[in-house]
C-alpha cells in the first residue's frame, strides 16, 4: 500500500536532511561558530546569525517535551484518529514535531513527558523517508 | 501633527541578497529576505539581534522566527509595490513615538525562481504552492491542522509543569458561559438562541466531545460570523464628539514564534513582553486593572494570558475563574461579553475584544447593540490582549475610562 500521508517537498537547503533520512540517519544543522544545533533548518544560525552552517549526524534519541491526542484530524490523517502528536526534545538540543509511536492514544495519561524516544524512518517513496519517533524503555 | 514626524528617523543602510536576477539555481523568497538582512547587518554593523521592529509585506513573523528576533513592533502592510515606502513611514512613526529605535524593512520575492519551485515561505501570501517554508517542510507530515490540534500541546505542558488539571481549565469555560447568559448578543446566550446555549457545568465541559485531548469541544471557541469596527481619533477630535472617549493609555506588541515548533516554553506567550510595554507606556500595572478582555480561543489561552499579563502568578491563571474573581460580581471581571468561547469568534477574535472593552469603559454596555443590552460593570481600567497564530503573536492595550 502506498504511503497515504502528506509528503514534504524538500526546500533549497534541506537536501542533506532527506539524503540522511534515506540512510536511516538523523541529520541536524549545526552552527560552526557557536556549535549550537538548531531545528528547523535555517539560512542563518538563529542563535548567533552566522551562515557558517554544517550538517551533523545526530544520535536519533530524545525525550517527550509535550504531547496531545488528535481526535479530529483532516485529510489522510482523519481516519487515523485518534493518534498522538508530540514535540521531542532532541539530545543535541532544540525540538522536533512527530506523530508518536509505541503509545496508546486511548490512554493519554499513561504517556509520560520526559519519556525516552528514538527516531525511525518510514519510506514514503523512493526519495522521501519520513522521521517518526517511538517511545523506548528507559 | 505632520511636522512632528519630520526628521524623526533616517535610513542608515541598504543591502541586497547575495545574487539577484535570473538565478540558475532556484531560490526561495525567504532565502532572498534572509541573505539581504544578513548583508545589511554586515554593512551597518548592526547585529541582527538588535533589530526591534520588522516591517514587510506579510513576512514579518516568519522573518522574526527564522532569525530569533523578539520584536517590539510588527508591521505587515501589503498593499502592492509602494508598501515598502509605507513601511519606512510607519517605522519613522514608531521610532518617533519611542517604541523602537531600530527598524528593519525587508523584501524577498523570487519572481523568476517561483516558476520552477513556487514561492517558498509561509509569508508569501498570494503566491502559494511549491516549496514550503522550512518550518512547514518539517512539520507538515504529522497530521496537525486545526488550532486545537496545536493548542492541546500547551495545555498538556501546563498540566505537567504546574500540576493543573483539565477540571481547572473547565472553570474558565463555565464562568465565561455565565457571562454569555447575561449578554443577549452572545451566540450561547440561551438554549432558545442556540441548542447548546445557556448555562453549562464544569462536568459538562469535562465530558463533552474530545477534539484534541485534553481539549474537549467546550474548551474551544466557536467558529461563527462577526463583523465590527472601532474608531480611533486624536484628543482634539475626541473632544468634539458626543461619544465618550476611552483612552489608550498603553500599547505593546511582540511575537514568540510563527510555527509552534519554535515555541520555547509552551506555558508562556509573548504577552509578557507586549504587556510590559503597554503597562510601562501607561504608567500602570496589572494591579491597576479592574477588568480584562483576553483572547480565549481556548481555555488554556485565557489562563496563560492571565499569567503573562501579571493578573495571576505563573501556573495560577485558572484560579481567577475557579475562585470566582473573573465571574459576574467578581473583583476582576474577564470576558464580560461571553468571550470567544461563548459570545462569538469568527476566526480572528481581536475586534470583539475591543468592542467589549469600549462598551464597558464608556459605560454603554447596557445601551444595546441592535437592541440587545449587555451587562455593565463598574470597571474604569481594562487590559486587552489579543493572541494570534498558535500562541504566536500578541498585542496588549491598556485602556482607561474618561474622567
Ligand atoms: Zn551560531
Amino acid at each position: 500500500m502506498s504511503y497515504p500521508f502528506p509528503i514534504p517537498t524538500p526546500g533549497t537547503h534541506t537536501r542533506p536532511f532527506w539524503e540522511g533520512a534515506k540512510l536511516g540517519k538523523l541529520m541536524l544543522p549545526r552552527c560552526q561558530d557557536c556549535n549550537r544545533v538548531h531545528w528547523y533548518p535555517r539560512f542563518l544560525c538563529p542563535v548567533c546569525h552566522s551562515n557558517n552552517l554544517e550538517w551533523v549526524q545526530a544520535s536519533g534519541e530524545g525525550r517527550i517535551h509535550t504531547y496531545a491526542v488528535q481526535h479530529l484530524a483532516f485529510g489522510p490523517w482523519a481516519k487515523e484518529a485518534p493518534f498522538v502528536t508530540a514535540y521531542i526534545d532532541l539530545n543535541e538540543g532544540d525540538r522536533m514535531l512527530t506523530v508518536l509511536r509505541g503509545v496508546d492514544p486511548n490512554k493519554p495519561q499513561d504517556i509520560k513527558i520526559g519519556a525516552r524516544v528514538r527516531v525511525e524512518f518510514e519510506a514514503a517513496n523512493d526519495d522521501m523517508h519520513i522521521p517518526f519517533w517511538r517511545v523506548v524503555e528507559d | 501633527m505632520a511636522g512632528q514626524l519630520s526628521m524623526a528617523a533616517a535610513i542608515v543602510g541598504a543591502a541586497e541578497a547575495n545574487e539577484i536576477g535570473f538565478l540558475e539555481e532556484p531560490v526561495t523568497a525567504l532565502q532572498l529576505h534572509i541573505e539581504a538582512i544578513r548583508n545589511l547587518s554586515i554593512q551597518t554593523g548592526v547585529p541582527i539581534a538588535k533589530i526591534e521592529g520588522v516591517f514587510s509585506t506579510g513576512w514579518s513573523s516568519e522573518l522574526c522566527e527564522h532569525l530569533g528576533i523578539k520584536p517590539k513592533y510588527i508591521d505587515t502592510t501589503a498593499v502592492g509595490g509602494c508598501s515598502f515606502e509605507m513601511h519606512v513611514h510607519h517605522a519613522m512613526a514608531a521610532i518617533h513615538a519611542g517604541i523602537i529605535d531600530i527598524a528593519l524593512v525587508s523584501h524577498g520575492e523570487n519572481g523568476h525562481s517561483a516558476r520552477k519551485i513556487g514561492g517558498g515561505g509561509a509569508g508569501n501570501y498570494g503566491r502559494g504552492g511549491g516549496v514550503a517554508s522550512p518550518a512547514q517542510e518539517m512539520t507538515m507530515a504529522y497530521g496537525l491542522g486545526s488550532a486545537p490540534s496545536n493548542y492541546a500541546h500547551a495545555m498538556v505542558r501546563h498540566m505537567h509543569r504546574f500540576g493543573t488539571t483539565t477540571e481547572d481549565f473547565a472553570h474558565i469555560a463555565k464562568v465565561t458561559r455565565d457571562w454569555a447568559t447575561l449578554n443577549p448578543r452572545a451566540a450561547m446566550y440561551s438554549k432558545k438562541k442556540h441548542p447548546f446555549g445557556g448555562p453549562i457545568t464544569v462536568e459538562q465541559v469535562e465530558t463533552s466531545r474530545l477534539i484534541a485531548w485534553p481539549l474537549t469541544i467546550l474548551h474551544c471557541c466557536m467558529v461563527a460570523d462577526h463583523g465590527g469596527a472601532v474608531l480611533v481619533a486624536s484628543p482634539k477630535v475626541a473632544a468634539g464628539l458626543n461619544t465618550k472617549p476611552v483612552w489608550i493609555a498603553g500599547a505593546g506588541e511582540s511575537m514568540g514564534h510563527s510555527n509552534m515548533l519554535e515555541m520555547d516554553d509552551f506555558t508562556a506567550t509573548s504577552a509578557g513582553i507586549s504587556s510590559t510595554a503597554a503597562y510601562t507606556m501607561a504608567g500602570l500595572g496589572p494591579d491597576d486593572m479592574e477588568m480584562a478582555q483576553l483572547y480565549d480561543s481556548f481555555t488554556i489561552t485565557a489562563a496563560i494570558t492571565a499569567e503573562m499579563l501579571g493578573l495571576a502568578p505563573r501556573g495560577e491563571g485558572h484560579l481567577l475563574w475557579k475562585n470566582g474573581h473573573a465571574a459576574p460580581g467578581g473583583r476582576l471581571p474577564i470576558n464580560t461579553n461571553g468571550g470567544g468561547l461563548s459570545f462569538n469568534h469568527s476566526g480572528m477574535y481581536g475586534m470583539p475584544l475591543l468592542i467589549e472593552a469600549y462598551r464597558q469603559l464608556s459605560g454603554t454596555a447596557e445601551d444595546g447593540i441592535n437592541g440587545d443590552k449587555g451587562k455593565q460593570t463598574s470597571a474604569r481600567t481594562c487590559v486587552v490582549n489579543g493572541t494570534g497564530g498558535s500562541l504566536s503573536t500578541t498585542a496588549t492595550l491598556v485602556l482607561v475610562a474618561d474622567d
